[in-house]
């Protein structure tokens, strides 16, 4: 339970909001580069932590997240003509270039420098793998560029994907921690999905349903340990790693790709659900890359021409009532993606938190919360970082791993824990 | 369903979720396993809570398990020292949280366990002050914990325990 007070805090990022303040000194994905496939290409409306924004590329390649609103009138500069080096608005002719800056006046002698004057908003966007990143955050408080493994591996080794969840995004990151659901509500697509089967961990799983769990601090976050019985008096491992405030990587079954989430705020009502699957030492292959377009995985269809997965809250996520009856899908939605968002888009679109009922092994959500609120704190008060914005905390990897009974699990995969680029991954 | 008078949840729906208290108090006993945990403890037992009660094990460490006069009874004390019978008090609880402090080897982990095994009581184990001790240390309290409880958190912080049991009702 949360209090009221506590429940808003967390949920709400518009740009004067306490925590909206802190989620912007984070590096996000902000769009998939495919949105921007070429230079003067249309530009693209974006709406992050309830500001809405323009995303363009230009005549020279550069990319550019702007204020949508036209200084002038106010018109959206999504009509806006993107040549010549900038964005033309298409009521009255005001140009602006990436960074928002007026260009050009047509209406005032070029000679008076008043396009000098007018400057829209803008944000970095930065290109890093097949992701468009920005930082919204006070200028003079900008981290050095994010450095997730996914992001940083050959294009061949990494397939990403984003859908839209209509909730906010406090409950769609909970759905990502909360490691006690997977024997339930994913219980039916283990054994079948083609990017989960066959791996030896599975077994375990399957024949262990009542995991332990271990929640340790780590200085960008958490690990959330699920521990079964394996073979021996030994324990079979799960560990996820939780990087404040909206990243976590799912531990790795066989030498299927590894693959984890980020959410990003749009408004209070949505998010963007992140799914990124990269393998550390090996290109995808047909099948794999095949399988993540299709939607299988962790990833999922779309209404044509949209990022809005097709099984969604206007058709019940295309329930099916024989499935469920038949135990072939525990909820009787289909598919990792949206057996999660038809549940956490069903609490409403801001959860409500104090009225729930949380047990002892929701203490990863709890302790998620009170990283959060903790860090919330000294930003406000004396202005400290929080932590996942050093790059630092970005170089962790999940890891699945069979240990001796009384071994601290951040000792014994203190390694594997750690990221190491074009090293194999440590999975069972 | 066509027939159905509500749909999937909106904005506008989400006001008639029926408002109303949908669970009563739970009890929770929590138990400081070593001096240090006790005085977090015993801080925490100041504020105000539902049903939660606060214990101690201190009296009963390095007491001898098994053999001539055991008993499973003693084991616990409440805050002001006066025995209390651990079967008892695990008996009532719907929850048992024992609190641990990092570098300390609490023997009376597995008694607790065993009586809250018995009666299926769920068990929840902190481990404090991690920030401060070695991992050697904490492997150390990590293992005389772990073969006893279901989740098990090691907080850097004592403010933890009490958000805890805040989330939790307790
Ligand atoms: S059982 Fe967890 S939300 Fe219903
Ligand atoms: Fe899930």
């Amino acid at each position: 339970m949360l209090r009221k007070e506590q429940n808003d805090l967390l949920t709400q990022t518009g740009p004067a909001t306490p925590f909206g303040q802190m989620f912007r000194c984070y590096w996000v994905p902000a769009l998939l580069a495919e949105e921007l496939p070429e230079n003067e290409c249309p530009p693209v409306r974006v709406k992050l932590f309830s500001e809405r924004l323009l995303a363009f590329r230009d005549t020279d390649g550069k990319y550019g997240l702007i204020d949508e609103f036209c200084a002038h009138r106010g018109v959206s500069l999504w009509f806006g003509r993107n040549e010549e080096s900038g964005l033309r608005c298409p009521y009255h002719g005001w140009k602006y270039d990436v960074t928002g800056q007026c260009i050009d006046v047509p209406s005032e002698a070029a000679e008076s420098g008043f396009c000098k004057k007018i400057k829209l908003t803008s944000y970095p966007l930065v290109k890093i793998g097949p992701v468009l990143w920005t930082y919204m955050g006070p200028p003079d408080k900008q981290p050095p560029l994010p450095e997730w493994e996914f992001s940083l591996v050959p294009p061949e080794q990494c397939f990403i994907s984003k859908r839209l969840q209509e909730s906010n995004w406090l409950q769609a990151m909970e759905g990502g921690i909360d490691s006690s659901h997977v024997s339930f509500l994913h219980r039916g697509d283990l054994g079948s999905d083609p990017l989960f089967k066959g791996a030896k961990g599975n077994k375990y799983n399957l024949s262990d349903m009542k995991p332990h769990f271990e929640v340790v601090e780590q200085p960008g976050g958490l690990y959330i340990g699920a521990r079964r019985n394996a073979e021996n008096g030994n324990y079979y491992w799960r560990i996820t790693p939780w990087v404040m405030p909206n990243f976590t990587m799912i531990p790795p079954r066989g030498d299927h790709p590894m693959h984890g989430h980020f959410w990003v705020p749009i408004d209070d009502h949505n998010c963007w659900a992140w799914t990124y699957d990269f393998h550390p030492t090996r290109a995808l292959t047909k099948d794999e890359r095949a399988a993540m377009q299709a939607g299988q995985g962790l990833h999922c269809k779309y209404v044509a021409g949209s990022y809005r997965p097709l099984a969604n809250k206007d058709n019940d996520y295309l329930m099916d009532r024989a499935a469920q009856k038949a135990g072939k899908t525990y909820s009787g939605i289909a598919g990792f993606a949206i057996q999660d968002s038809s549940l956490q888009e069903s609490m409403g679109p801001v959860c409500d938190r104090t009225k729930e009922n949380l047990v002892s092994t929701d203490n990863g959500i709890i302790m998620a919360r009170h990283r959060m609120l903790r860090a919330l704190k000294t930003f406000t008060d004396k202005g400290t970082l929080p932590p996942g914005v050093d790059p630092e905390h970005h170089k962790i990897r999940s890891v699945s791993i069979v240990l001796p009974p009384d071994q601290a699990f951040k000792d014994g995969a203190r390694d594997a824990l750690t990221r190491k680029l074009g090293k194999a991954q440590t999975t069972v | 369903m066509l027939s159905e008078s509500a749909r999937m949840t909106t904005a506008e729906e989400a006001r008639y979720r029926i408002d109303y208290p949908n669970s009563k108090p739970r009890a929770t006993k929590v138990i400081a396993l070593d001096p240090a945990s006790e005085a977090v403890v015993k801080r925490l037992a100041q504020g105000q809570w539902q049903q939660a009660s606060f214990f101690t094990s201190l009296k009963f460490d390095g007491a001898p398990r098994g053999g001539e006069g055991w008993t499973m009874k003693a084991w616990l004390s409440d805050l002001a020292g006066r025995t209390k019978d651990l079967i008892d008090e695990v008996t009532s609880a719907d929850l048992v949280v024992m609190v641990a402090s990092a570098g300390t080897k609490p023997d009376a982990a597995g008694v607790i366990a065993e009586a809250c095994g018995t009666r299926k009581v769920m068990t929840t184990a902190l481990i404090i002050g991690s920030e401060a001790s070695s991992d050697e240390e904490l492997s150390k309290t990590l293992a005389s914990l772990r073969p006893y409880t279901s989740m098990l958190v090691i907080a850097s912080n004592d403010d933890y325990i009490e958000e805890m049991l805040v989330a939790l009702r307790a």
